[in-house]
């Protein structure tokens, strides 16, 4: 169910009058979990089968592993959580990918072989609902959460609609305390949670779906060689839209969590203005780069072990980072580059130092606009869907194709112009804030009147169901 | 350990939430309204949007032995679903789909095995052998896709929008919405920029059956039918052939996918012919400048005759019977709504002689 069409609003009003009418906690939980699983079993029932198998897999073993006292003991049962959940994943999104590699690695060594081609369907949300359902049993591996005793709450926790298919990736450490007692609504808290919900699909129907998907797909879609200008444009469009069409799924989610009484945490943090790439993953899909730094680049070592070290730990995880979010070697190459760039700024502040100069102002906009083109450049082989086309645009962007072609009507140059312009305006505006601070100070007139005009133009879009890019991850 | 209590909360802005709610309900239901009136006063009228979802659930509703209608605007316009039933019979289904390349739903149908039924297949030769990665192609393939994989949240999103679009005129997917009205802005292109045309406005209305019926207003000489008709010829032409590769490789190339094409049609309608079902090509009225374009661009020898003789499947053409020939599409492409209860009246003997019945 998408939260762009009329199905969830239905849904949606119905579960919420449900959950506030029903007095007793418990049933307003399976309430949740029932609604949850009808949100997910309206793309494919069996998917809800696999669903439950990995969360009930998750609460078992959290258990035993809960009275395990030895460490070593502890460790088995958390490898085979992880093995599991990753072979689960391994299988349904990397298994043809694995194939076909496997086929080129023997083709290399004169060995000619067909491999069967897997007819799988991915299940939706399965990279987030496995990061979900992981954390837990890795929180109690770590000594941070004790498991719980109730499968219904960890089911919810694992599935609860709002976050269940493109995240946040909320933990179940962050969420399971949540339904230990019922929720208590602040003064406001459910209009806010409405008002959340209007701004994330305005941003994902009005500025990523009609002002900003159809450029990206025009140039990222064509054959032949397109001019500088162009190609800039479409790699703009598309880090427009993909931050709209993300942080606007997140935003819904969190504003869906809040009508129901629930806080998730944000995700995005106006990306866009960072200055530099460590900032810019403190501000980007940041329940993943907390998930990875926390799981993975501690346990690896993290910076403790020296320069060097740390910059090896930092491709692992960008390495890592990159495949999550797509079984293809474009993904892979997107997630080094951004290693490249964090290992870099590394290097440079080693050699550099804290340099005073870099607090001013315009310097200060310089190195955010050129972390800007940087993340740019690596969405080019996030949209691209293999390297032909990343080398195409990279070459267009970079004046290989003089006499290439002109594809953009004006009103798309202007609309990728004017969206890219208002959201740098907005993020560098809000970079050092938050956005509750930032409807605190401005006036009711005007918060009530941008909330009216991101619902009209919701209107005018007449239901634009696109799926969420992330989706797919 | 965590506490029983979540340690995190988000801050909620102290505003009069209340208060801000009941106002942008009400501004928005206003604005709204206004809207609406607004567009009824520019002409437009209630219709469903012949959406992917729509298309997909007349498609789902395809039994072994139905009667199917595939193919383009023309056989959405010009047949009257009661004309047909009463001359053969049958109530037949409408898949055809505007400015769509029928091929890739006869391939799907040839593919289904329990279809043994008859299909009724309008062919505009330009729409009809446009390449895989030409649009009409991408209409028919992304309705298909919607067929196949359409969820049951998509299925109960259509049956919540169907009342509404029968009874709001502003819910036009096809004119109204935000990205529509952006692009019909006057805003004047970079000469050498490949922008590709635009599609007419509104001038059709169509049923939960999609059917589709032309607009008086489109039907009577005016600045809608003007608009429409001069929307063809561009439509029509060829789009220059991309700057990469050599022109005489392009056409080559291009010549070989219509060859592949008639190859691809044989084996289908073999395929639905051997397990019993019929097919039947129309070719629908088409006037003026648009015919002389079409004759010119896909002449009849090399397509149509070339079509009947290769799948040996009947075939009727308007221009063959005088009472078919007879009518004029007010904007060159279509019959008006009224006409399309006269033609289909006229069309149905013939028909039926064809299919035996």
């Amino acid at each position: 169910m998408l939260f762009n069409s009329l199905t969830f609003v239905v849904f949606f009003v119905v579960v919420v009058s449900a959950y506030w009418m029903t007095r007793s906690w418990e049933a307003r939980k399976n309430l949740l979990v029932i609604a949850s699983y009808i949100f997910y079993g309206a793309w494919n029932p069996p998917f809800a089968a696999l669903l439950f198998g990995t969360t009930a897999m998750d609460f078992y073993l959290g258990r035993i592993m809960g009275k395990q006292e030895r460490p070593e003991a502890r460790k088995v049962w958390l490898v085979i959580s992880v093995a599991v959940n990753l072979s689960m994943l391994g299988f349904f999104k990397y298994g043809n990918f694995l194939l076909q590699n496997f086929q080129w690695t023997l083709a290399r060594a004169g060995i000619a072989y067909q491999p069967p081609h897997l007819d799988l369907f991915l299940p939706i949300g399965i990279s987030f609902y496995t990061f979900h359902s992981l954390s837990y049993t890795l929180d109690i591996y770590r000594g941070v959460l004790k498991p719980t005793r109730s499968l219904r709450d960890f089911v919810l926790a694992v599935s609860f609609f709002p976050q269940l298919v493109a995240g946040p990736i909320v933990r179940a450490g962050d969420f399971l305390p949540q339904l230990v007692r019922p929720p208590k609504l602040q003064r406001g808290q459910f209009f806010w949670g409405l008002l959340l919900m209007t701004l994330g699909l305005f941003e994902k129907v009005v500025l990523a779906d009609t002002l900003l998907a159809g450029s990206a797909d025009t140039i990222f879609g064509y054959g032949g060689p397109i001019i500088a200008l162009d190609s800039w444009l479409g790699v703009m469009a598309f880090a427009g839209q993909i931050f709209f069409d993300f942080a606007g799924y997140s935003i819904c989610a969190i504003g869906a969590a809040l009508c129901l009484g629930f806080h998730l945490k944000d995700n995005f943090r106006f990306p866009y203005a960072a200055i530099g790439f460590s900032d810019f993953w403190r501000r980007w899909h940041i329940s993943l780069s907390t998930f990875l730094r926390d799981y993975l680049y501690i346990p690896l070592g993290g910076n403790r072990a020296g320069a060097a070290r740390a910059m090896i730990n930092l491709m692992i995880v960008m390495f890592i980072g990159g495949l999550w979010h797509g079984a293809a070697w474009t993904f892979v190459v997107w997630g080094l580059l951004h290693g490249s760039y964090l290992a870099l700024e590394r290097l440079t502040r080693v050699i550099v130092g804290k340099a005073s100069w870099t607090e001013h102002l315009p310097i200060k906009l310089l190195l955010g606009l050129g972390t800007y083109f940087a993340v740019c450049v690596a969405w080019v082989f996030f949209r691209a869907t293999d390297f032909t086309i990343a080398s195409r645009m990279l070459s267009g962007m970079f004046g290989g194709h003089p006499h290439g072609d002109a594809l953009l009507s004006t009103r798309e140059i202007l609309q990728i112009g004017s969206v890219t312009i208002f959201m740098f305006a907005v993020h560098w505006s809000l970079r050092d804030t938050t956005i509750e601070a930032a409807v605190n100070r401005l006036p009711v007139w005007l918060v009530t009147g941008i909330w009216t005009f991101m619902a009209g133009a919701i209107v005018l879009t007449q239901g634009n169901s696109n799926a969420f890019i992330y989706f797919q991850f | 350990m965590p506490s029983s209590t979540s340690s995190f909360e988000r801050v909620i802005p102290a505003r009069p939430w209340r208060g801000m709610t009941v106002t942008v309900v009400m501004i928005l239901a206003l604005a709204m309204a206004a809207w609406e009136i607004r567009c009824r006063s520019l002409g437009y009228g209630v219709t469903l949007n012949d959406s992917e979802d729509l298309w997909a659930r007349v498609r789902r509703q395809v039994e072994p032995e139905s009667i199917v209608i595939i193919g383009d605007s023309r056989a959405l316009f010009d047949l009257d679903l009661d004309e047909i039933e009463h001359g053969i019979g049958k109530r037949p289904l409408q898949l055809a789909q505007a400015g769509s390349c029928a091929y890739p739903v006869l391939h799907d149908l040839a593919q289904d095995l329990r279809f043994h039924g008859t299909i009724i297949c309008s062919i505009v030769p330009r729409l009809f052998f446009a390449p895989p990665q030409a649009p009409p192609y991408s209409v028919a393939q992304k309705a298909l896709q919607r067929f196949h994989d359409a969820t049951y949240s998509r299925r109960f999103s259509l049956l919540l929008s169907m009342p509404l679009e029968e009874h709001i005129a502003f819910l036009k997917q096809d004119d109204l919405t935000l990205s529509e009205m952006l692009d019909d802005l006057p805003i004047p292109n970079r000469p050498y920029a490949l922008v590709p045309p635009k599609f007419p406005p509104y001038f059709a209305t169509i049923d939960r059956e999609r059917r589709a019926r032309m607009v008086e207003r489109c039907a009577q000489p005016g600045p809608l039918q003007d608009r429409v008709k001069t929307g063809w010829i561009p439509l029509f032409t060829p789009p220059p052939p991309p700057t990469y590769i050599p022109h005489d490789a392009f056409f080559a190339s291009m010549q070989r996918a219509v060859e592949g094409r008639f190859h691809d049609i044989k084996s289908d309608v073999d395929h639905l012919r051997a397990r019993g079902a019929k097919v039947i090509f129309l070719r629908l009225p088409v006037t003026l400048d648009l015919k002389a374009l079409e004759n010119q661009l896909t002449p009849r020898a090399a397509f149509w005759d070339r079509l009947l003789k290769e799948t040996a499947a009947p075939g009727i053409h308007f221009e063959d019977y005088p009472e078919l020939a007879s009518f004029d599409c007010p904007e060159w492409s279509h019959l008006s709504a009224g006409d399309s209860v006269e033609f289909t009246k006229r069309l149905a003997p013939h028909l039926r002689t064809t299919l035996g019945r």
